[in-house]
């Protein structure tokens, strides 16, 4: 990993023409890159892949951009991305046609990132946001990065307001991430649709933005307990481990920026019919200044998760050991009680240096602290995503990160 | 007549610029035939990718130029890192392209001259060949 970090930066050395390349008239081909090491300090835990040693193996990522104009209003545009972690895919990260008959207007079609948050559809692009790291209970709730399908986009202006809406449908196939951590299954959303509104007023930006999604992915490793459940008659509690249903994601931003100061605020809420998905609500503020070619900024970000609604007709079974049932019951609830449902609060601070007109270092420390036990965020080394043998101690750890962020 | 008026213009500009036009002022002058005033605000969306509702196409300078910085300081309000940052995030997210970047502001009159709807940013003080006309002036 440590030499594939090496090679983006002699690959950054080489020289290289401005932000764009233009291979010919029609065809250009830019692209990004970003080497990013973390330490955590935690001995047992891990967050977001970093763990007590220094890895470079999480966030360093490389990705070029070639887009072919076949006519002034109709384009096709690539993104193929090779990335360090096991827990990202590389190869083609979207592909779309673009067709733009006005300035005011442009269609989209093809395999298109979705635009949850507001860095979500430019979240591998570390350069364009203050962070090394995004808050993650903002941006490590989103499930799916892509969807296959089309989006159209329309931009109106008034003397001193600037709008531009999105509106995007299509469908999803492929890997799911829960805090940071792909999911294996294999997830199916149809139906994917949203609404995303930007209105823009001198320094100042608001974005709202709501989607939702049917969501037709199979658990089958529910099934057992699901079917066994309904078998026995406890129909709401067998439905209750069912994950389909809809998927609604509510988002809402503001953010300031002037040649001295920015600030910015966001605030998500994620919610779904699966029982075994609470509602989950994140958000973050942040505030930091310009200093020349510096910049620092301090962030505190927070998230919690909504109540589990657990079936209640199996719960007197529990007192019933010897009930033929109590199995199934003591199963229901014990897999209820491995889902995240605490809340995490960070405080981060960070800062960055644009050295050059195209690339910029950062440095970042955040520290993490659970206020309620599981928040989601933090796996142990061995077990992954959920720990079947937590303890109820609150984790508290603090994450040192490094980037380096180039744009071409 | 006409192509030896804009020749003259064209030498008038040239004879400007290498006077050293220094002032810090900027105006935003665009190849249309219809006049019309931009406030500030709509020469800010218009450089932001923003859509007046008009046929109008920004140019830019290219990074480094002095009265490019002016132009970002005094009319965008970024500095040049986070004009660069806003731009990386809207190409490489699919939605727009940054304005098309010329050398220097000799090239940047010849562009307008070019392109009907163009809109370009030219020190204060500079005789405009037609059609070219100012519809922001930002004033020293």
């Amino acid at each position: 990993m440590i030499r594939q970090a090496a090679q983006i930066v002699i690959l950054a050395g080489m020289p290289t023409a401005l932000m764009a390349l233009e291979v010919t008239d029609r065809f250009e081909v830019s692209g990004f890159a970003r080497v990013v090491t973390g330490y955590l300090d935690h001995a047992e835990q891990s967050y977001e892949g970093y763990e007590d040693s220094v890895a470079a193996d999480q966030q360093t990522l490389l990705a070029l951009q070639p887009s072919y104009s076949v006519s002034p209003q109709l384009s096709v545009t690539g993104q193929l991305l090779a990335h360090s972690s096991d827990q990202r895919k590389s190869g083609v990260e979207w592909a779309y046609l673009a067709y733009r008959p006005s300035n005011a207007w442009q269609f989209r079609a093809g395999k298109l990132r979705t635009p949850f948050f507001r860095y979500s559809d430019g979240i591998d692009v570390g350069y364009t946001y203050a962070w090394i790291s995004a808050p993650s209970q903002v941006y490590n709730n989103y499930l799916f990065s892509t969807f296959t399908g089309g989006s159209a986009s329309y931009q109106y202006t008034w003397p001193q307001l600037a709008l531009s809406a999105e509106g995007y449908y299509g469908s999803f196939d492929g890997d799911i991430y829960i805090s940071g951590s792909r999911v294996d299954v294999d997830a199916k959303v149809n139906d994917l649709r949203g609404v995303v509104l930007n209105l823009r007023r001198q320094n100042t930006s608001l974005r709202v933005s709501y989607h939702q999604g049917d969501n037709i992915t199979d658990l089958p490793e529910l099934d057992a307990l699901s079917q066994g459940l309904a078998q026995a008659g406890f129909q709401r509690s067998a439905g209750s481990l069912d994950s389909r249903g809809n998927i609604n994601v509510l988002q809402t931003a503001l953010s300031y920026e002037s040649l001295r100061y920015f600030a910015e605020a966001e605030w998500v809420q994620t919610s779904t019919e699966f029982a075994l998905t609470p509602e989950l609500t994140g958000y973050y503020l942040m505030a930091g200044m310009y200093v020349g070619e510096f910049s620092v900024h301090a962030t505190y970000a927070a998230s919690a998760y909504g109540n589990i609604e657990a079936e209640s007709e199996l719960r007197p079974l529990l007192a019933q050991p010897a009930n033929p049932i109590y199995p199934l019951a003591a199963g229901y609830y014990q897999l209820l009680e491995r889902i995240p449902d605490g809340s995490l609060d960070s405080y981060k601070i960070g800062a960055r240096w644009d050295f050059r007109l195209n690339m910029a270092l950062k440095a970042e420390l955040a520290w993490l602290q659970e206020t309620s036990p599981r928040s989601g965020f933090f796996s142990t080394s061995e077990q992954g995503l959920y720990d079947p043998d937590y303890d109820a101690d609150e984790h508290s750890a603090i994450l040192y990160q490094l980037g380096w962020e180039w744009i071409f | 007549m006409r192509h030896f008026k804009l020749i003259h213009s064209l030498i008038g500009i040239l004879l400007g610029l290498s006077l050293g036009v220094q002032a810090e002022g900027l105006v935003v002058v665009a190849n249309i035939k219809e006049p019309v005033k931009l406030s500030r605000e709509q020469v800010r969306n218009l450089y932001m990718g923003a859509s007046l509702g008009q046929d109008l196409t920004p140019l830019a300078l290219r990074p480094g130029n002095h009265l490019r910085t002016v132009f970002n300081t005094r009319v965008i309000g970024l500095s040049e890192a986070r004009v660069q940052s806003y731009w990386a995030q809207m190409r490489f997210t699919g939605r727009l392209k940054p304005p098309p970047e010329v050398q220097d502001a000799e090239e940047l009159v010849q562009q307008l001259l070019q392109k009907p709807g163009a809109v370009g940013y030219l020190p204060v003080g500079l005789e405009l060949p037609e059609p070219l006309v100012v519809v922001y002036d930002l004033g020293l």
